[in-house]
């Protein structure tokens, strides 16, 4: 086993204020983890942090082994393998679901215009979206937005997917569409980190489940471990909060 | 690896930045004459010295007795109407070779400049409105009187304006200052005696309540310490014209054999006979429209560089990197900040009395606009930019593109929309600011409106035609501004 993901005692600090209290997490190849915890909590801050979207404060984040707050490592290069799926889509809106897909590939010179809009094409019709090509990103649903958004990620061919609550801003019947693309990329065996408060979602495509609180791992496992046998205090408060609505 | 990339966008922006503004200083270094060609400033309107007449071609004694020189000399001349002020503090800051505009000798300016042999006697003296109750200077006492900056008469009347016990108000030409003593505002004004006589010949309302005071003398100004020869040139010129009959007969195809009617003759060739709104407008069209183009090349030049230099610094200003940032910050709060009229004035007259090397008065106007409408355009640029999603720019970066390829790709296309209606208020906003760059001389629709008044005294007509002519012009471009907001939606 090969680790993708390397955190050693990460903190994050804004003013005065202690976000991130010393993270450390691993993340092997092919592993999926799903990231649980409370609201400000620091997930998000933590997954943010993989991909460089956020600064450390002190700590060290190795991506197969790279430093990635190293001077001499070009973040864009490590970004390039890293793929992630924003709560909010952030689809592009000025260009078509198609040139979503393939703007990244052809701008950075990967692929020649014909073999990224043949490759964008099979993205998504695997993410159920082949005849939205040509629409505009305003005219699909919110469901339709993050499976775009998915196949914009993966068009990159990237070692590994950053999830941030994919499924948060979307009406209950979308989020059915979009976990189950995201099953079907776990079942492909790719390296996943994962945000996300559907619970049942997370029991079942887990390899670990991770749960923060105040800005720390609090406890974590198998999904068996963390869901049937809480240790935590505050994870079993979290559970019964969340499961027993 | 990943500060060295930011830098190196950061290199690239300033780089571009200084290359546009050297562009726009290119020109000047292009002319270079064979037979040596002289610039003097002269009035706006200073009759009979200089005027417009009613082709609008500059004429009166100065203009004819400067040409008369050279030709006598052998140089070139290039003549501008700068006003007097203008002209004195453009000479001072080496922008221009000379000064002929009825300047009075005085030791004063003999200190400063070199000053010419007489070729025209003069004296201060004081007129008040026609038929008012000031009859002489001791019926100034707590009134307010006008006077021109920086001339010998307005020299003249602060020093005798405690014994007589009047207060002054400054104003930049003789015509202006007149109409406020015709229109009763000012009780009485201070002139030079030609000038003064010659307007009062021509139809000013006015009349002379003093004498002149001393006698004094013309003279052309050059800088000091020049070694080509100029002041002599100009010296032998004077003799010569005024020995062979040139300056004779100069002096009186303006004034005639000295009397008024004689002037009054004279004058009337140099005037329009028809003086209603349709007839002035058709003697004039020419000129208007030569003002208007003017202004027009200003806007869409001064535009241009505009949007280069903001949309530039408005990047600067969006980068992740705290420097960049503080330049354009700096940029915008600086030129932002300043009066367009006192940023005209300083880079057209302040920085060549510095540096010594001349800007020539178009460049100076570009350089003014670009970077006022530059800070400004800069401010909405960036602003722009920063409306557009903060997620936009996360799911380019996190997609693996740099920061440039982001902005260009993702961001900047975005930002643009949002930007077009400030790009055209800005164009709008452009278009009437360069009126205020009459006030380094440029010949645009405002400064060309200035001097058809001044020699024909329609303020009422030629103002209402200016202003029709940039309502007609805005309205247009609102129309096309509307257009093209459409198509963009669309």
């Amino acid at each position: 086993m090969t680790t993708r993901v390397e955190m050693k005692d990460v903190h994050k600090r804004y003013g005065s204020n202690d976000v991130i209290k010393g993270v450390d997490l691993q993340v092997e190849d092919n592993e999926v983890v799903v990231m649980i915890g409370p609201s400000g909590a620091g997930k998000s801050t933590v997954l943010r942090m993989i991909n460089g979207l956020e600064t450390t404060t002190s700590g060290e984040i190795l991506i197969d082994g790279e430093d990635i707050a190293h001077p001499g490592v070009n973040i864009d290069k490590v970004r390039e393998k890293i793929g992630m799926v924003f709560q909010h889509f952030n689809l592009f809106p000025n260009m078509s679901v198609l040139d979503n897909v393939t703007l990244a590939p052809t701008e950075l010179g990967l692929q020649s215009k014909a073999d990224a809009e043949k490759a964008g094409r099979e993205l998504l019709e695997s993410v159920g979206l082949g005849d939205k090509e040509d629409a505009m990103p305003a005219s699909l649903s919110g469901g339709q937005k993050q499976r775009v958004a998915i196949a914009r990620a993966l068009a990159m061919k990237p070692d590994i997917m950053l999830f941030d609550e994919p499924t948060s801003a979307l009406d209950p019947e979308m989020v059915g569409d979009v976990l189950e693309v995201m099953r079907k990329l776990a079942k492909e065996g790719m390296t996943m980190v994962i945000v996300t408060h559907e619970m049942g979602f997370a029991r079942e495509v887990a390899d670990r489940v991770v749960f923060f609180g105040d800005g720390k791992i609090l406890e974590q496992g198998t999904p068996e471990q963390i869901f049937d046998h809480p240790q935590h205090e505050r994870l079993q408060s979290f559970l019964d909060k969340v499961l027993n609505v | 690896m990943r500060l060295s990339m930011k830098r190196k966008h950061i290199i690239t922006l300033l780089i571009l930045g200084i290359i546009a503004i050297i562009g726009a200083f290119a020109p000047q270094t292009t002319a270079a004459a064979k037979e040596k060609t002289y610039t003097f400033g002269t009035d706006v309107t200073y009759a009979p010295f200089e005027f417009a007449n009613k082709k609008n071609v500059y004429v009166g004694i100065d203009i004819d007795l400067m040409r008369a020189i050279a030709k006598e000399e052998g140089f070139k001349v290039n003549l501008k109407q700068l006003g007097f002020n203008s002209a004195v503090q453009a000479l001072e800051a080496k922008q221009i070779d000379g000064v002929i505009a009825g300047m009075t000798i005085t030791p004063e300016r003999q200190q400063k400049f070199d000053m010419s042999d007489p070729y025209y006697p003069t004296g201060p003296v004081a007129a008040a409105e026609k038929g008012s109750k000031v009859k002489s200077l001791k019926d100034l006492r707590g009134k307010r009187v006008a006077i021109k900056t920086g001339t010998a008469a307005a020299d003249y009347a602060n020093s005798i304006k405690k014994k007589y016990g009047f207060t002054t108000v400054t104003f930049d030409d003789s015509d202006n200052m007149y109409q406020d003593v015709a229109s009763g505002n000012s009780a009485a004004c201070f002139d030079d005696q030609p000038v003064l006589q010659y307007a009062i010949a021509t139809g000013v309302k006015l009349h002379l309540i003093s004498k002149p005071s001393t006698m004094k003398y013309y003279g052309i100004a050059v800088n000091k310490g020049r070694n080509d020869g100029l002041m002599k040139k100009i010296n032998a010129g004077i003799k010569k014209v005024k020995a062979d009959g040139t300056y004779d007969k100069i002096v009186a195809k303006y004034l005639g054999n000295g009397t008024v009617k004689a002037q009054q003759k004279k004058n009337a060739k140099t005037q329009e006979t028809n003086r209603s709104f349709v007839g002035l407008l058709k003697s004039n069209w020419g000129t208007l429209m030569g003002g208007l183009g003017e202004t027009i090349e200003l806007t869409v030049v001064g535009i241009i560089c505009a949007t280069i230099i903001g949309v530039l610094i408005g990047l600067l200003g969006v980068m992740p990197n705290k420097f960049a940032q503080g330049v354009a910050t700096t940029f915008i709060y600086i030129f932002r900040g300043l009066p367009l009229m006192v940023l005209a004035l300083f880079i057209y007259t302040g920085i060549p009395s510095l540096t010594g090397s001349k800007i020539p008065a178009f460049i100076a106007g570009i350089i003014t606009l670009t970077l006022n409408e530059g800070a400004y355009t800069a401010a909405f640029v960036k602003g722009g930019i920063e409306a557009v999603d903060d997620g936009q720019m996360e799911a380019a970066r996190s997609l693996g593109l740099p920061w440039g390829k982001s902005m260009r790709r993702v961001i900047l296309p975005q930002g643009l929309r949002i930007m077009v209606p400030s790009f055209i208020n800005q164009l709008i906003i452009t278009l009437k600011d360069t009126s205020i760059l009459s006030i380094i001389g440029l010949l645009e629709l405002t400064q060309t409106g200035k001097i058809i008044i001044a020699r024909n005294m329609e303020g009422f007509k030629i103002w209402t035609m200016v202003a029709l002519i940039y309502l007609i012009i805005i309205t247009v471009l609102t129309w096309l501004s509307n257009w093209v907001q459409k198509h963009m939606q669309a």
